[in-house]
């Protein structure tokens, strides 16, 4: 009898194997860990999380772009430059940045908990739809780094003796933000989805 | 329990793990799940001559695009250009020394190993020789595709262009048609290559020889 419990997907070959409930795998094919032990993986996730989760303080509070003009510095924080984006008028850029550097870092918090919140607890909604918003998490989370590109493409095109433009703090906690969110991705095992089905 | 060969016929949905049976397709053909309609399979004979040549494409416009001026701002005639180089410069200067090792690795190492382990994996599959090679090869591709921030690079070059609008004179460079350029090769390549297949390939050419170092 062929059911679909019984079989998980390797992440690196993509390969289908056997399921051993309670077990680490490895991959018949490349030999790669499937799983670890639940309890690893479980605390891993959280970890990175939280340490993202507190990088996103000060990421937000430091500025992400110092300006000094003629020796006059003014700083702006991520917040403050999309409000200032939205006064001057440029709408699209406001919402791309908004979407991209606030609304994904938020989402992505708290679809990682709601997934290891739910599956410590065995919350009853459907493992399809939760395989899906473990697949939407990692596809969006880099894109957070739009922001912080931006300020580095910034700072070394408006390099001049008179007006410069250069990243701050902010941008720091953000991109080390931004990678701590993708290993809590990558380190949340998609098993722990599976075992309560 | 079902033998090695027999789990070759089956496989899940990347997206929302369903498990499927493979179906034999005609030249071209593609296969979607059942379920959300993601694409899961393709058949594609030709898929490492095709590979080869559009990753050997992509690395020549890579190496353009990092080493030649993207684009050159004008504001009242004092003039700045922006290139890969003078980004590390520039941010040395203001001792940002994490986000200059990420973007290192992000935009330049990380892509530059992706598009170099893509071409040695396929070139050594093509000579049937150095098969734990292609294998390491293909499971550091697998991690590394998680990693390589091109796109949103460029995305933010475009942002930075229409906020920088207002003041300066934009100059497209040689390079920033060259991005354009890779950009598209390596999305054309990400579509086209197909990990499963090329692992099967992998255990075809070299059977267990090499497996069990």
């Amino acid at each position: 009898m062929i059911k679909s419990s019984n079989f998980v997907r390797c992440h690196t070959c993509e390969a289908v194997n056997y399921e051993y409930h309670g077990k680490g795998i490895f991959c018949r094919r490349c030999h790669s860990r499937i799983h670890q032990s639940r309890n690893i993986s479980y605390h891993k996730t959280w970890a990175f999380l939280i340490t993202a989760i507190i990088l996103y303080i000060p990421a937000n509070l430091y500025p992400i772009l110092i300006t000094k003009k003629f020796g006059v510095q003014t700083e702006s924080t991520i917040l403050g430059g999309i409000i200032h984006l939205w006064e001057v008028g440029s709408y699209p850029i406001a919402i791309i940045i908004l979407v991209a550097s606030v609304f994904v870092p938020l989402l992505k918090f708290i679809f990682i908990t709601y997934l290891l919140i739910s599956t410590k607890y065995n919350v009853k909604s459907s493992r399809i739809d939760k395989h899906k918003l473990f697949y939407i998490t990692e596809a969006i989370g880099p894109w957070s780094m739009i922001d912080v590109f931006v300020v580095i493409i910034l700072s070394v095109l408006i390099h001049f003796s008179g007006v410069q433009v250069f990243p701050g703090t902010g941008a720091t906690s953000f991109a080390l933000m931004v990678f701590f969110t993708m290993l809590s991705a990558l380190s949340f095992d998609t098993k722990l989805i599976k075992k309560e089905s | 329990m079902l033998t090695d060969k027999e789990l070759d016929n089956f496989i899940i949905c990347k997206k929302c793990d369903t498990l499927h049976r493979k179906i034999p397709l005609h030249q071209g053909g593609k296969a979607l799940c059942s379920k959300c309609n993601t694409l899961i399979y393709h058949r594609d004979d030709k898929m490492i001559e095709k590979t080869l040549a559009l990753v050997i494409t992509t690395i020549i416009s890579l190496m353009v695009a990092f080493n030649f001026t993207i684009i050159s701002i004008n504001i009242n005639g004092l003039e700045q250009s922006l290139s890969l180089l003078s980004l590390f410069s520039v941010l040395l200067e203001h001792q940002q020394y994490v986000v200059g090792v990420m973007f290192l690795f992000l935009i330049v190492l990380f892509p530059l190993m992706m598009l170099s382990s893509i071409f040695f994996a396929l070139f050594f599959i093509t000579i049937k020789r150095y098969g734990y090679t292609v294998r390491r090869l293909l499971i550091l591709l697998s991690h590394l595709k998680h990693w390589n921030m091109l796109d949103i690079f460029f995305i933010s070059l475009l942002v930075a262009m229409v906020k920088l609008f207002d003041y300066a004179k934009i100059e497209l460079g040689i390079a920033f048609i060259a991005f354009i350029l890779t950009l598209g090769l390596e999305l054309t390549i990400t579509k086209n290559i197909n990990f499963d297949e090329l692992w099967r390939k992998y255990e075809n050419t070299y059977g267990d020889n090499y497996d069990k170092e």
